[in-house]
């Protein structure tokens, strides 16, 4: 979890009609980026910046805490309860900012334990906490995750998390779109309405879709975003890669989805990164295997994906034996085969006497 | 490059309003309306429509994706085709341009995508958003024109009709393909893949050549009534295709 100085400016978390806070705020956030150019709007009033670099270079930081703080409350408009604080996490430093205060490294548990659960801003959870006897985040965070999980969901281990500062981001923290704003605000420009690139260059449509991407991946963290290209034309037998988003980065080991040549198209829209296990039985429930000549041992009737209940095969066409070398290092024999079932229709590959779901067409 | 325009999103005879046109000549007046088209990028961000494949057309009440609807595309009975019919609709839409991003799908088949008509440049992938996947997508609407979404847990309602009105507010396009996790939200169109039957695949013989889709589409004001069609997708070249009379 990234350590965070955030800055949080109470009289502007409300935006106004005539959009005068965000333009104040517009202000702190430059006034900030004078210490750390990697400032990030989290929403109205809220912005917040890694700590580590900037912190070194200015003599730690309380600090920095100190510099920023001054400069903040500066800026026409911020009003005179600007707070400013530093945490793990995103979650901890804002409340660190509405407190003031610098929480010690490694200190976020023990400073978001005695706070109430009301904190992490889900009115239904904290009353079914309260009535559960639980009322501080420390209680909450010493709940066992399953327990929570079963109770609660996916969005109340996501509190979990957070309340036990093993996380710093929650749902509602971050407001989405903010950023660009803010950001559009400060070049005086209008909020860009799209324009077809006509002349070249990038067109606003593709800044905008830039921008969105670029605030996704501040959320979800780098590589989040994905986009994948095909090697090598158009010709069956490509593979395709992805790239992540903003970087050169290329990601190796390929989770994306290669596709072998021999198999006539179409192709199938979903090609699993992680094959799954299944079974293939003929009428009398017997393995059905594929001989070294590529022959099937029997015809197969029934088909049980990663352990599901059996399904009647329909159709199925192959297996086309296959030489290609991308499945692994070492060159391996194995045989793929279209099989269609009441569930669905899949792309098999056996190897060793093993079947996997390689691709679905979904 | 130019965008065709469906004929939804043509501004009505553009010709007769430029002042000075000789609107006598029909030549003229056909020429002006040629220019007229192609000078338009910026009023085609206007429209309120994204332009669908034809075969896609008669499903939507508009004939088209109405910027900031919701469209839930649902698969009846496992039988499948809802994650190509859901990529299907945003084909033509990508290859006029639009950027386009697809949530919680990390299985997407590039190749597919492709042979469907997407721009894969322009496609942005989130595999894994985990549980921050509603603020990831709610911030896809701010800069993508049409989202693919499969919520990786199950959506609260409240969570989804925020969703559903941030679409709205950004003209973004929202296809809902629910997978195991389901939505909650009544759509602007619902569509559901009611039957699949592939074509070319035997017992032990031949191959998966192209499959055909039973559609139906119902919604919420203008698509009461229930509309039923038949569809190849993936036809043999891997596209979307009518079907015609010749092939019932």
């Amino acid at each position: 979890m990234d350590r965070l100085l955030v800055v949080r400016c109470p009289d502007l978390l409300d935006e106004d009609e005539d959009g005068d806070a965000l333009r104040s705020f517009t202000g702190v956030v430059a006034a900030v980026e004078a210490y750390c150019p990697w400032v990030t709007v989290v929403r109205p009033g809220v912005c917040s910046l890694p700590v580590r670099g900037p912190a070194r270079y200015f003599g730690g930081e309380q600090a920095l805490v100190g510099l920023v703080h001054r400069a903040a409350t500066g800026v026409d408009g911020a009003g005179a309860t600007v707070g400013v604080g530093v945490a793990d996490g995103l979650f901890a430093a804002v409340l660190a900012a509405g407190a003031g205060v610098v929480v010690p490294a490694g200190g976020t548990p023990g400073f978001l334990a005695p706070l109430p659960v009301a904190v992490l801003g889900d009115d239904d959870l904290a009353d079914l906490l309260a009535r559960l006897g639980v009322r501080t985040l420390g209680d909450f965070a010493g709940l066992p995750e399953r327990h929570v999980l079963g109770r609660f969901g996916a969005h109340g281990v996501a509190c979990h998390r957070v309340a036990g500062g093993r996380s710093g981001e929650l749902d509602g923290l971050r407001q989405a779109g903010c950023g660009p704003r803010v950001e559009a605000l400060r070049r005086g420009t209008p909020e860009p309405v799209r324009q077809s690139g006509f002349w070249g260059g990038m067109s606003d449509a593709d800044a905008r879709a830039a921008r969105a991407l670029d605030e996704v991946q501040r959320l979800l963290g780098p590589g989040a975003v994905a986009t994948a290209h095909l090697q090598g034309g158009r010709a069956p037998g490509e593979r395709t890669r992805l790239v992540t988003w903003g970087g050169a980065a290329v990601e190796a080991g390929d989770p994306g989805a290669p596709w072998p040549g021999r198999i006539p198209p179409p192709a199938p829209v979903l090609v699993h990164g992680r094959p799954r296990r299944a079974e293939v039985a003929d009428a009398g429930g017997g393995a059905v295997a594929v001989s070294g000549r590529g022959l099937l041992s029997a015809d197969p009737a029934r088909l049980s994906v990663e352990g599901g209940p059996w399904q009647a095969v329909e159709a199925w066409a192959g297996p086309w034996p296959s030489d290609d070398r991308w499945w692994s290092r070492a060159h391996r024999r194995s045989a793929r085969m279209q099989v269609v079932a009441a569930d669905g229709t899949r792309l098999l590959l056996v190897e060793r006497g093993r079947w996997w779901v390689e691709a679905t067409y979904g | 490059m130019f965008a065709t325009p469906d004929d939804d999103a043509v501004p009505p005879d553009t010709s007769a309003t430029i002042p000075g046109g000789r609107s006598g000549t029909g030549r003229g007046r056909e020429s002006l309306a040629l220019l007229a088209e192609r000078v338009r990028p910026t009023a085609a961000s206007r429209t309120r429509l994204l332009p669908v494949d034809p075969a896609l057309a008669a499903l939507l009440p508009e004939g088209g994706l109405r910027r900031g609807a919701t469209i839930v595309v649902a698969t009846r009975g496992g039988a499948g085709g809802g994650i190509s019919l859901s990529v299907a609709l945003l084909a033509a839409a990508s290859a006029g341009g639009s950027w386009c991003a697809a949530v919680g799908l990390p299985d997407l088949g590039a190749v597919a995508l492709a042979d469907l008509g997407i721009d894969l440049g322009r496609f942005a992938l989130v595999h894994s958003p985990g549980p921050a996947w509603a603020e990831a997508t709610a911030t896809l609407f701010d800069g993508i024109e049409a989202v693919l979404l499969c919520p990786p847990f199950p959506p609260r309602p409240a969570m989804a009709r925020r969703l559903v009105a941030r679409a709205r507010d950004r003209h973004t396009v929202l296809v809902v393909v629910p997978g195991r996790a389901g939505w909650p939200e009544p759509p602007d169109v619902h569509l559901a893949v009611d039957g699949a039957r592939w074509d070319g695949i035997g017992q032990g013989t031949g191959h998966l050549r192209r499959r055909r889709l039973t559609v139906t589409a119902t919604g919420r004001r203008s698509a009461t009534r229930p509309r039923r069609h038949d569809l190849w997708l993936p036809s043999p070249a891997g596209t979307v295709d009518g079907v015609d009379g010749a092939d019932r």
